[in-house]
């Protein structure tokens, strides 16, 4: 890993966060769709998509964001756009700027299973996002879930990997039944 | 920490490439002679997809509510009707 301070490590952080990027990005990329025939709501959803982007290369701290990121914000909003209607072939190729693949859509039995896992398996599905998806150090996961340290916190991470894992392998065992 | 905890961990450096190259060649051999952990390999990679997806959907939530709250609450007024300015010509 590395030695940067995380910068989002609580939900009120990524909200300051996401606020600051909607009122100072926002309204260049709705003009941007606007005049491009867009609508309100293809506005919405493309920025959303972007905003997802920029925070996920904002916490994975080794591709930091060069360019500020409002203008980053903006190019991705753009590119999603051209890739949204394929409208223009050719897409500025935005400085430093790499955008990840469509994010891909579930499947039917990835969605039943993340339908079972936000009832039965919140607790763990929190701290296994803390830590995989937003890449909260230990120290920090530790305290924002209430362990008394890191050892405990550690023990109870591959608890949840290990319960997770088994629910994954059921479910998935079920459906292969299922299907074949 | 528990064997079953260990071996979890193993799996987990070994997937996201942690461990030296020593030990990933080592685990390697171990999972030509163990199917039962190229299972929990398998399962356990799957679970870090799960994660990422349930990470990415609570963060979409997260998202939207911000943008229900800019678009309802009287506090951001002004905001809302500079883009809805934006649509309506």
């Amino acid at each position: 890993m590395n030695d940067i301070a995380h910068p989002l490590l609580t939900a009120a952080d990524r909200e300051t966060f996401f606020i600051a990027l909607y009122k100072s990005a926002f309204p260049s990329v709705a003009r941007y769709i606007a005049r491009m025939g867009g609508s309100a709501d293809d506005a919405k959803d493309i920025f959303q998509d972007a905003l997802l982007i920029c925070y996920e290369k904002k916490i994975a701290a080794r591709d930091l964001i060069k360019a500020s990121e409002k203008a980053y914000l903006i190019g991705v909003c753009k590119h999603l756009w051209h890739r949204r209607y394929r409208e223009v072939q050719q897409v500025d190729s935005l400085e430093g700027i790499d955008i990840p693949e469509k994010t891909e859509s579930p499947t039917c039995e990835e969605s039943r299973l993340m339908n079972y896992l936000e009832k039965a398996g919140k607790k763990c599905m929190e701290f296994l996002r803390a830590f995989y998806y937003d890449n909260l150090p230990l120290a920090d996961a530790a305290i924002l879930f209430g362990f008394s340290g890191t050892r405990s916190a550690t023990v109870q991470k591959y608890k949840c990997l290990e319960k997770v894992r088994e629910t994954v392998k059921q479910k998935s065992l079920t459906y292969e039944d299922f299907v074949s | 920490m528990r064997t079953s905890l260990a071996e979890t961990r193993q799996i987990e450096q070994y997937l996201l490439q942690l461990a030296p190259p020593n030990e990933m060649l080592l685990f390697d051999a171990k999972l030509l002679l163990d199917e039962s952990l190229q299972e929990k390999l398998q399962m356990q990679k799957k679970t870090h997809e799960i994660v990422k997806q349930y990470g990415r959907k609570q963060l979409r939530k997260e998202i939207d509510a911000i943008h229900q709250m800019l678009f309802t609450s009287a506090e951001h007024r002004s905001f809302r009707q500079k883009i809805m300015q934006i649509f309506s010509r």
